[in-house]
């Protein structure tokens, strides 16, 4: 094991700030409830979903043989946690009432996801104080600076990422800095992570993903069968460190509603790929509009959404350094985050989809402040266009108040599609 | 075949009544705090004046941001489909790119392909920055009435006197700063209205044509405005006959074509319910 080393300059570290707020504790309670109420409107439902529901809404929860570990994005390898011993929970929060008490500490001009997931710690009786430790990637800008706040709370570490996904030149450099990451999660779990323990980690991820793959392509074939809001909270609460086993005996469970549903007729929505920002739960105002407008999402390459499972671990050696290899190749290389240089890989990924989906339009989730995202749009716009697909960018933020603002940009949208 | 456009606007309520070729009728009312009664009221009015009982007409279509607040139309479309419908009806044999329509709560640019579909739209965000309710608000604070406000700042087109707000909060800030400084009303009114212009230029160029600009809408009743959005674009607009009414129109030739296209029977099967709530 290599010699800690602090990331973070220790002579300026400060006292966590905490914010006891009960205001703020139960505007997010009325936002979850605000959704639930929402979704109690659709009119086909999991059985089971309350209980995919539970785990979102419970956060971490305390157990001392396998401590929850928090992580923020898509290119944390949860199974290097899982394989030291520790539960992954993905702390990104889309939690609208949590904004505005992030801003109190942080700046306002920040994106609402880094806002909302540090506000969670400015509350005493949050259970994101439960985790261990916590990880996240230098992906964005406020991300790469979040790490420094947060070590103030938890021990942290912030995986450095390349700049530009090209496995030849930056898989070694990337494989490292996973070495460097289970050098750290070994240090805080007290569990290094074995070659077969990885390897069972593995095995676990690449089940959700054949699942995931399972119920996605039967939706795609019938979107009634199951709507995207509840598909969206199944694969998010899979980031909540509930036992994968557990959870995909739950999944099995849908599958088979969503097998045995019977299209009566012909389903004459417009069927759309989702593009952009992650949408995290509960703010599903979006895809609440999108249903409501009566268009089918049928597929994403959402970093909370399908995409965010879709890749499987891909393995050719089973050394420990190959299985190293391997997770940054999938975390790192595929990821369709814009935080790399080129925006090829989530382009080809949308055209893919549109085509194998016979979409008929690509719907961007633009968040306010994430310029990343604002930027890609350029691009994505014209080549879209150039193919002949309608494309439309919803560019907002968490808060409801523009909800009647994007609804009438998203049927005049739907007008269109459907008069092409 | 008579068909009944409703355009319920956050600020005004408008009813046009055609048919099959001609407006027959056609109002404009401030929308109040009710702006459904309001829509009904100016209906009954218009169906008056267009001499047609209400059990003589095919159809009627709403549109508009309380397009859903209404509860006797047949058909509901967003004002964006039904302001490029209106238009191309309003300007017939006229080549139209582009639209601008200004109106109370939003703005939007809409760009047309060759053939008049939709091609592109823009809207502001969720404020007032760029609507016409921006100027009736420096208006006040300027303690102008509204037509006194448009001529002063047509008068003092040249001005060199800049805002750079085009904030309604920040933008009246600005002007006690103006006040303050002794500039002239005349002045700041033309400045208000460039400050605007300029933004809806720069509207236009990301999404559309700045050539064959078509502009409707409460605000091209506004001459100031027409004239200040022309020097930013550096090209000529057109501006329909009763640009206010236009987005009424469209919901009504909509409503006719739809009616039309079922009588045909092209279209046997109805079309998907997308107003249902919740899928699936």
């Amino acid at each position: 094991m290599t010699k800690p080393t602090s990331q973070y300059d220790p002579r300026y570290r400060l006292d966590p700030v905490k914010a006891p707020n009960p205001g703020a504790r139960k505007r997010a309670r009325m936002a979850v409830h605000h959704l639930d109420e929402t979704m109690r409107r659709i009119t086909r439902r999991p059985e089971n979903i309350e209980w995919f529901e539970s785990l979102l809404r419970e956060g971490p929860t305390e157990d001392s043989a396998r401590p929850p570990v928090g992580y923020f994005c898509n290119m944390i390898p949860p199974e290097l946690i899982l394989a030291c011993g520790g539960r992954p929970v993905r702390l990104d929060c889309g939690n609208a009432a949590l904004v505005q008490t992030g801003e109190e500490v942080l700046s306002g001009e920040i994106c609402p996801v880094a806002k909302a997931s540090f506000a969670m710690f400015l509350d005493p009786e949050n259970p994101v104080h439960r985790c261990r430790c916590l990880v996240l990637p230098s992906s964005c800008d406020a991300k790469r600076k979040l790490g420094e706040v947060l070590a103030d709370y938890r021990p942290t570490f912030t995986m450095n990422l390349p700049a530009e996904q090209d496995a030849g030149r930056y898989l070694a450099a990337a494989a490292k800095e996973l070495e460097r990451l289970a050098d750290f999660l070994s240090r805080e779990l007290g569990t290094s992570p074995s070659r077969r323990r990885l390897m069972e980690a593995i095995d676990l991820t690449r089940r959700r993903t054949a699942l995931v793959r399972e119920l996605d392509m039967a939706r795609a074939d019938k979107p009634g069968a199951l709507s995207v809001r509840d598909f969206f909270i199944m694969i998010q609460s899979s980031f909540t460190g509930v036992d994968l086993v557990r959870w995909e005996k739950e999944v099995g469970t849908v599958l088979e509603h969503t097998r045995k549903y019977h299209q009566p007729r012909e389903r004459l929505r417009p069927r759309l790929v989702l593009t952009g920002a992650p949408i995290l739960w509960p703010n599903f105002k979006v895809l609440n509009l999108v249903e409501e407008c009566g268009a089918d999402i049928v597929g994403d390459t959402l970093c909370t959404g399908v995409q965010s499972v879709w890749d499987p671990v891909s393995l050719d050696e089973t050394g420990y350094g190959a299985l190293l290899r391997a997770l940054a190749a999938r975390y790192i290389f595929a990821a369709p985050c814009p935080c790399f240089v080129s925006q090829g890989r989530r382009v080809s990924r949308v055209l893919e989809l549109a085509e194998e989906r016979r979409a008929q339009g690509v719907l961007h989730y633009g968040l306010r402040l994430c310029q990343l995202f604002d930027v890609e749009t350029y691009r994505l716009n014209r080549v879209l266009r150039q193919k002949g697909i309608p494309f439309l960018n919803l560019r907002t933020d968490y808060s409801l108040e523009d909800t009647e603002q994007l609804r009438v940009r998203l049927e005049a949208f739907l007008e269109t599609v459907e008069a092409s | 075949m008579i068909t009944a456009g409703i355009d319920v606007g956050s600020t005004t309520v408008k009813v046009a009544v055609m048919d099959g070729k001609n407006v027959r009728a056609g109002l404009v009312e401030p929308a109040g705090p009710l702006p459904a009664r309001a829509a009904r009221d100016l209906f009954t009015r218009v169906l008056g004046q267009a001499g047609v009982a209400e059990t003589d007409l095919d159809a009627a279509a709403t549109t508009g941001y309380g397009r859903r607040l209404v509860d006797f139309g047949d058909m509901v479309m967003t004002e964006i489909k039904a302001c490029a419908a209106g238009t191309l009806f309003s300007v017939p044999g006229r080549t139209i790119r582009t639209i601008i329509d200004v109106g109370g709560q939003d703005t939007k640019v809409i760009g047309l392909a060759t053939d008049g579909d939709i091609e592109e739209f823009s809207m502001n965000d969720k404020c007032a920055a760029g609507t016409g309710r921006f100027l009736e608000m420096l208006a006040v604070k300027l303690d102008m009435s509204y037509p006194q406000f448009v001529d002063a700042a047509l008068a003092a087109r040249d001005t060199l006197l800049q805002m750079n707000s085009t904030c309604a909060v920040f933008a009246e800030s600005e002007v006690v700063g103006m006040l303050a400084r002794g500039e002239k009303k005349g002045d700041i009114a033309a400045a208000a209205h460039h400050a605007i212009a300029a933004r809806i230029a720069s509207m236009v160029r990301r999404v559309a044509y700045p050539d064959h600009c078509c502009f409707v809408g409460g605000g091209a009743r506004n001459q100031a405005l027409v004239k200040a959005i022309e020097e930013h674009l550096n090209a000529q607009v057109f501006v329909p006959e009763n640009p206010q009414l236009v987005v009424a129109v469209g919901a009504a030739v909509c409503a006719s074509r739809k009616l039309e296209e079922r009588r045909a029977g092209e279209c046997p099967m109805p079309s998907p319910a997308r107003t249902e709530a919740g899928p699936p």
